[in-house]
């Protein structure tokens, strides 16, 4: 089974988000063995954000890799594990909230799609960047 | 002109907080500042003349923490080496590393000339400037990185990393190379450890708000220059730039360098991932927008009776709840910034205080109230760009996030329930 580095650049819509993951140095990481879940913008989740921001992260590669791990967790986590947590611990510190009142949302965002298994973990497609706080 | 501001269809009811008005003004996409002409010429103006002493407060809040450093008799401080005047700004002219401001890099041509003859137009010694007061008054820099250092516990991670072992190693190393020719200071630092640590602590939050400010200076000066091309509409265009330069600069590294016999030690290194958003932006607006402390000599509280708050979080005494009059007297950190500003009002914001109260009498206090109208539009850019970061947007179709956006407005007005908010003042124009 491929890698979650694999899924992402095999994909059509994560172009920004495998660049991002290259310009922090995490590759290596996220084809680790994990298991990882990782919260995935799509490219266009990315290109809500303002002009100017992403262009400034990638000049920082340790504040965008903060950024980056908040859109992981620990362990492999299902959608429906998620939902009966509430709430997950990001790699970066913060929790993250989830809600399952309406389909399946993480934090401020829609999950367009969930529980896409990989080797070393499971991806949750995101329609937003989430940001800590 | 004015912003037409259209509210959404709202499939919530209206709201029923004391400050509905401004709530429902924020869901349409505005600004806690109404919208009006004078408003926006007000609040440019100042934005203008406080960028120009800001080009200098950053510039020297980075000096003092990266080599005037543990000076024991810093008496020099604010004497600005030409090496810290000619710094590029990182976010102005063309070797930016993401240009905010069209203007050159280096140290602003008014603050240059002001530098040079002052107020009395007259090249003197530089000594001279400094003692007669003719200077930028960089202690109202120093007023604002104290209630940073003093408040603390403002979100963030930066604060709980002056306390980590970490930390304290690399002030070791940075203390022991800065006095390896004094002994006395050596056996100081060996008999109260703690002494030097807790200034180095001080001196990152020097650089924490330089770093802060390197920024908001050229934002400043490009929404003047905006504006005097005839750029913004109305205020929330004016707002909107500011949550916008808020994302883009969100990401910029918060560290701390010392440079100690040309070597650079890393007391808080770019590594540690501290950001400009939340490490210094969201911290700054907390402690000096909101809390501060009150000001020595402007008025007398009872602790006994309660006057002063026991929780530090309630503090508020920072520009958002200030009567600006008593503040007007010598001395007093928010005079020293009027002051500063006074010497770099744009002609036409010169002009219109010429025509109200007591004229230049009293233009202190009106430009203080113009910059409390001023920070109200930038606290709102804050809230709007938290907002934008952290719930959902305001034409968003589904009732229960325009829900949890609304609890969001009403959590952040009921800040301003308080009496001694100004809030209510600025939604006339009659408040000078």
């Amino acid at each position: 089974m491929p890698t979650i580095v694999d899924i992402a650049v095999n994909t059509e819509g994560f172009s920004t988000l495998v660049a991002a993951v290259q310009a922090a140095g995490l590759v290596e990481t996220l084809q680790g063995d994990g298991p990882f879940t990782v919260f995935a913008p799509n490219d266009d989740a990315f290109a809500k954000l303002p002009p100017g921001t992403v262009q400034t992260l990638v000049q920082n590669p340790p504040q965008l890799a903060r950024i980056l791990t908040y859109h992981v967790a620990a362990g492999k986590y299902t959608q429906d594990d998620l939902i009966k947590l509430g709430q997950v611990e990001s790699v970066e510190g913060a929790p993250i909230p989830i809600d399952g009142t309406e389909g399946f949302e993480v934090k401020n965002a829609t999950v367009l799609a969930a529980d896409i298994e990989a080797d070393n973990g499971i991806i949750h497609v995101l329609d937003n960047v989430i940001l800590m706080g | 002109m004015t912003t037409t501001l259209t509210p959404p269809k709202s499939t919530i009811p209206p709201s029923t907080h004391p400050h509905a008005d401004v709530i429902h003004r924020l869901e349409a996409g505005g600004s806690m500042l109404p919208d009006t002409p004078e408003n926006l010429m007000q609040i440019i103006g100042i934005y203008k003349a406080y960028a120009v002493p800001m080009d200098f407060y950053w510039r020297d809040l980075l000096y003092i923490a990266e080599r005037v450093f543990l000076d024991p008799l810093p008496a020099f401080k604010y004497f600005l080496p030409q090496e810290y005047l000619d710094l590029h700004n990182h976010y102005a002219g063309e070797t930016a590393d993401l240009r905010i401001w069209r203007g050159e890099a280096t140290a602003h041509p008014e603050l240059l000339a002001f530098m040079d003859k002052g107020e009395v137009k007259r090249k003197l010694p530089k000594l001279l400037h400094h003692l007669w007061h003719d200077r930028i008054n960089m202690e109202f820099a120093e007023a604002c990185m104290k209630a940073m250092l003093w408040h603390q516990d403002m979100g963030g991670r930066f604060n709980d990393f002056l306390y980590t072992d970490e930390y304290t190693a690399n002030c070791d190393r940075a203390i022991k190379a800065y006095f390896k020719h004094n002994p006395l200071m050596l056996g100081l630092h060996k008999l109260f450890p703690d002494m030097f640590y807790e200034k180095c602590r001080e001196l990152s939050y020097y650089a924490n708000l330089g770093l802060f400010w390197e920024v908001m200076a050229p934002v400043f000066f490009e929404m003047s220059d905006i504006y005097d091309e005839g750029g913004f509409k109305g205020v929330p265009d004016a707002m909107d730039f500011l949550v916008n330069g808020i994302f883009a600069i969100a990401g910029r590294p918060i560290y701390h360098h010392v440079y100690i016999g040309g070597e650079c030690y890393e007391l808080i290194p770019k590594a540690k991932a501290f950001t400009w958003l939340y490490e210094a932006a969201l911290p700054y607006v907390e402690a000096v927008f909101y809390r501060t402390a009150p000001f020595r000599g402007t008025k007398s509280y009872n602790a006994q009776a309660g006057q002063v708050p026991e929780d530090q979080r309630d503090f508020h005494y920072g520009i958002l709840y200030a009567d600006v009059f008593p503040v007007g007297s010598a001395g007093i950190p928010p005079t020293l910034l009027m002051q500063d500003m006074l010497h770099f009002l744009p002609p036409y914001l010169q002009e219109y205080y010429q025509q109200y109260c007591r004229g230049e009498d009293d233009v202190l206090i009106q430009l203080g109230i113009t910059f409390q109208r001023s920070m109200y539009n930038v606290t709102s850019a804050v809230i709007q760009a938290l907002r934008t970061a952290l719930l959902y947007p305001l034409d968003d179709t589904n009732p229960r996030h325009l829900m949890a956006n609304r609890q969001f407005f009403e959590a952040q007005m009921d800040r301003f329930l308080r009496p001694e908010a100004r809030l209510r003042d600025i939604q006339g124009q009659d408040y000078r």
